[in-house]
């Protein structure tokens, strides 16, 4: 065992835990009620999806058609599915099969 | 003296009796749907982050053990710190022998945003959710599983403990599975199978997208597309890490001037 590696792990993990849990132990919300923090709350969540997708999603974005293909068949399958079910399960394994085929079928 | 209504089941089922087959049949599945107990729903609800956590797991796992540490440290790592950059970051760093405190803090620096994901959830959640055990469920709130589970909320699901403690387990135990899978199996397992390999690779941004989908809203598209636009001029400028962040804080900030 490698106890450089596990006083990082350990500090680092602590971390994470204090700021996954202790907002909502200190109830953070609450006092979010009503005021600009609230608003700033509410907007958080879309904003950090969208965020994320983005994220995700950028470094496929390339010319290369070889590897943008397959980013557009399992957008579309995404967007095709969930019009059609609105399920995100469901989207998203249909996008993951869609992508997956893509590059089955270009090899 | 008044006669006792009969139990709900009886109810249900007399009530059900008196339409067609196919309309009882559907209202069966959906009240059955509804009473699944809500840890399996929320296991049930981590499937996607499941299929997309493993093989990014694995690969962390694969890294490790080429980089020099064992499978206990991999395994290590992901039972800890539970954070996929961060994982791969602390890689890169202790292996170049960067001192242990300026790799903490490195970790510790990349992780912030997850201080608003706590209290957003909980406002969509409402005032009367229940918070006794977040202490412990908090901890599986990364990225995705707090995605899923605003998303839920969007959908009109009820906020449950059991439900995200469901959620959280799926993919805590997937993301663990797949490390230790990775350091024992080494690199070339998945290289054998491409289509497979992208598929998987391709299971996150399908499950952002679809969650983006199901919370998509008249009100929420200043906010996306500021959040969107900045997240591509932050990454391509400053680097992945500070475009997320700015992103982040960018689309919220919108959502202070939209009213």
């Amino acid at each position: 065992m490698n106890w450089e590696l596990l006083t990082v792990a350990v500090l680092a993990g602590v971390a994470n835990w204090g700021f996954r849990a202790l907002p909502i132990l200190a109830r953070m919300d609450r006092m979010a009620v009503g005021g600009w923090l609230g608003r700033f709350l509410s907007a958080t969540g879309p904003a950090a999806i969208a965020t994320l997708f983005v994220a995700s999603i950028l470094p496929a974005l390339t010319p290369d058609l070889a590897r943008l293909l397959p980013v557009l068949t399992g957008t579309a399958a995404v967007l095709a599915t969930w019009i059609a079910c609105r399920s995100v399960v469901l989207a998203t394994l249909a996008g993951a099969v869609a992508h997956g085929l893509t590059v089955w079928l270009m090899a | 003296m008044p006669v006792p209504p009969p139990p709900v089941q009886v109810r249900l089922s007399v009530a059900l009796s008196r339409i067609d087959p196919a309309t009882a049949a559907s209202y069966r599945s959906r009240a059955m749907t509804r009473t699944r107990p809500p840890f399996l729903d929320g296991l049930i609800a981590s499937l996607p982050i499941v299929l997309g956590y493993f093989p990014i797991a694995f690969s962390f796992g694969v890294a490790a053990t080429r980089a020099g540490f064992s499978a206990w440290d991999a395994f290590a790592l992901s039972l800890v710190i539970y954070a996929g950059a961060s994982q791969f970051l602390a890689l890169a760093l202790l292996s170049s022998g960067a001192p242990v405190l300026v790799a903490a803090f490195t970790l510790i620096a990349m992780n912030l945003r997850h201080v608003l994901y706590g209290p957003a959830l909980m406002r969509e959640a409402g005032s009367e959710a229940g918070r006794r055990h977040a202490w412990a469920w908090a901890w599986g709130l990364t990225d995705e599983v707090f995605g899923q589970a605003l998303g839920a909320l969007a959908r009109g699901q009820r906020f449950s403990e059991p439900h995200m403690f469901g959620l959280g387990l799926g993919a805590y135990a997937s993301w663990v599975a797949g490390t230790v899978v990775g350091a024992f199996a080494g690199g070339g397992a998945l290289e054998g199978w491409p289509a497979l390999n992208a598929g998987l690779g391709f299971m996150l941004p399908a499950l952002f997208l679809a969650l983006l989908l199901s919370i998509l809203s008249r009100p929420q598209v200043p906010v996306i597309a500021v959040a969107g636009l900045v997240t591509v001029a932050g990454t391509l400028v400053l680097g992945a890490t500070s475009g997320i962040l700015l992103g982040m804080l960018a689309g919220a900030v919108a959502g202070l001037v939209r009213r």
